[in-house]
């Protein structure tokens, strides 16, 4: 990284707070995570104890008295200290260094020791996560995701900006077959969503309009009624689809997409921001999605299905966006630079036939599926259209289901399987014989599309 | 069957069927999950202030059910199938859902071979292919063992000689 440009990855809020670099553990280099790890993650749930003490400590005075307060304070101390010693024992037992093969390696675990090696050439994605309480300190939690099945990714918690920059530029470096200290790449920004525009698309989408008609009619029946149940109802179908507003403003706001030789990024989040490195290469399939409302706007969403990214981050699942909303041409631009070659204008579409209209009434215009030399891709959906397009290289099997309805119909469902993911790549109730010969000579295709891929090797280019 | 024959669903050529004795283990299964459905009517005829149609009901469901199911298994299990083809392996199953589905070799990650306890006693086994995709639903069930081995390790092979990373 050249000295006049500053880094791009991560940021703080500003304060100046800053903790020291630690050197490495022993003369192996092998290294520990920051020492004040504990304490961060402590204070992180110090508002949830606030709360908690003015909920329940006021009732407890009040009915128990003095004694039963200190009491029960004591015993909050005590658990803080347990949790603090915990948090201390697994910062010593956790370590981490880069072995003779040049994989990255982690040792963790305070009752059940865990050994882990990541194979760097397989690497999927490098994420630089910063939720606020450690951007206060300037720190930085590192996330590094290959592929494999189930929980193939490694949570480095917490290190100094600098240290999480420089270890997430030694990974990438790494796994490209580089030099270890190739420094940052640079950075071309190709989109940014103005906040204005994600706060729009979000209350334009179709979930919460939906919902907030629906309170809106709750209320009126409340009104016309003069009963009170239809409130119970509205405070749900009013209060979920703000909260979810809310949340993805939050965490979307300032989303912005570059162009570095590393592969895309993506950068995030209003009070947690997040920095995602994706190689290129690594995405397995491609979605647009444009509800009814954002159509008048010509706006897209782009979801991406990414190995091992988004599937298995505890129980909640991450959508993996390339956008959240963008112009529909500028979207494309974004997805030429995943999938060089891919020309969505030139697909010729193989439409559902007449019948399905009496499986599908609504939807059964939008069904379509189209293949290229690439690429094949699907479409569906009426209120809220979906296009998705997954690479020949990238299918892992097809299938073909017909439930009796269908049957009756002779209509058979076409499914490509990808990687978990947001994305799923069907169409929907196709004639039965165009279904079986898609997925017979998509199996081909497939086939072939492995033998001519080159998109993973990407530091040759 | 006869209606199967000439549609997708079915794939004649190097088309192997299961071994019928998944019909017996499945059958066995059915029966000794009944058996809770037996318990249930004879705890009602003992309960002293209920009227005689409830046990009667719920026997008369029971035995009707019953009887469809069994059928049913029969009918399912001819069902299933596989073929192995050139670069892939098909794999079908069902009768009210179909599914088909085409698994190239060189997506395989990892081949399970596994058996319960009735399943073993019969001497039946089940063979699963598992790719990189969740929502492959690729599962041979109904195996002879020697079979099942078999096809693990020609599978394996293939899959070794066209593997292809992600």
């Amino acid at each position: 990284m050249s000295d006049h440009e500053p880094s791009k990855v991560g940021d703080d809020l500003g304060l100046g707070l800053t903790v020291p670099d630690i050197g490495p553990v022993d003369a192996t280099g092998r290294r520990r995570v920051h020492p004040i790890t504990p304490v961060v993650q402590a204070v992180s749930v110090i508002p949830a104890g606030i709360f908690l003490a003015f909920v329940s400590g006021g009732s407890i005075l009040a009915s128990f008295g003095l004694g039963a307060f200190a009491g029960a304070v004591v015993i909050i101390l005590i658990l803080a200290g347990i949790v603090l010693a915990f948090g201390y024992l697994r910062w010593r037992n956790l370590t981490y260094w880069f072995d003779d093969d040049g994989d990255l390696r982690v040792d963790s675990g305070v009752i059940t020791r865990k050994e882990r090696r990541l194979q760097l050439s397989r690497l999927q994605a490098v994420d630089v996560a910063q939720p606020l309480f450690a951007r206060l300190f300037s720190m930085a939690e590192l996330n590094v995701e290959v592929a494999g099945s189930g929980d193939s990714r490694v949570k480095l918690q917490y290190l100094t900006l600098s240290q999480a920059r420089a270890l997430r530029n030694e990974v990438l470096a790494r796994s490209a077959g580089l030099s270890e200290d190739a420094g940052e790449a640079p950075e071309d920004v190709l989109a940014k969503v103005p906040p204005k525009d994600l706060a729009i698309s979000l209350l334009l989408r179709t979930s919460t309009v939906t919902l907030l008609l629906a309170s809106a009619g709750f209320l009126a029946i409340t009104v016309l009624s003069q009963g009170w149940g239809g409130l119970i109802f509205a405070v749900v179908t009013g209060g979920v689809p703000i909260l979810i507003v809310v949340s993805e403003f939050l965490r979307y706001y300032g989303f912005t997409v570059s162009d570095s030789p590393d592969g895309l990024r993506t950068r995030f989040g209003l009070l947690r921001t997040e920095t995602r490195t994706v190689p290129p290469g690594r995405v397995q399939s491609i979605e647009f999605v444009e509800p009814f409302l954002w159509r008048r706007r010509s706006w897209v969403r782009v979801r991406v299905n990414i190995a091992g990214v988004g599937n298995d981050e505890g129980n909640k699942k991450v959508e993996t966006l390339i956008t959240p909303v963008a112009p529909k041409d500028e979207a494309v631009q974004l997805v030429h630079r995943l999938m060089a070659g891919l020309d969505l204008d030139a697909l010729e579409w193989q439409a559902a036939p007449e019948r399905c209209r009496r499986r599908s009434p609504i939807q059964w215009r939008q069904i379509a599926v189209a293949w290229d030399a690439l690429v094949l891709a699907t479409r569906r959906g009426r209120v809220t259209r979906r296009l998705a397009v997954i690479p020949h290289a990238r299918t892992q099997s097809v299938r073909v289901t017909q439930g009796p309805w269908e049957r009756a119909l002779d209509l058979g469902t076409l499914h490509v399987d990808t990687t978990p993911g947001p994305v799923s790549v069907t169409a929907p109730h196709l004639d039965a014989a165009l279904a079986w010969q898609v997925a017979q000579e998509q199996s081909d295709r497939a086939h072939r599309g492995r033998g001519t891929d080159t998109s993973t090797h990407w530091a040759a280019r | 069957m006869a209606d199967l024959t000439h549609d997708a669903f079915t794939y004649e050529e190097g088309w192997t069927a299961v071994s019928p004795r998944l019909i017996t283990a499945r059958r066995i299964s059915l029966a000794l999950s009944y058996l809770l459905v037996v318990v249930l009517i004879v705890v009602l005829l003992w309960v002293p202030d209920i009227p005689v149609w409830a046990p009667v009901t719920v026997g008369a469901v029971g035995v009707a059910t019953f009887v469809w199911l069994w059928w049913l298994i029969g009918r399912r299990v001819r069902s299933f199938g596989y073929a192995e083809r050139g670069d892939d392996l098909l794999v079908g199953s069902g009768i009210m859902f179909r599914r088909l589905v085409i698994v190239p070799y060189g997506r395989m990650q990892l081949v399970d071979v596994k058996a319960g306890p009735i399943d073993r006693m019969l001497g039946v086994t089940t063979v699963q292919l598992h790719t990189a995709a969740a929502t492959t639903d690729a599962t041979i069930p109904g195996l002879v063992p020697e079979v099942a081995a078999a096809l693990r390790d020609r599978l394996a092979a293939k899959g070794e000689e066209r593997s292809a990373g992600l």
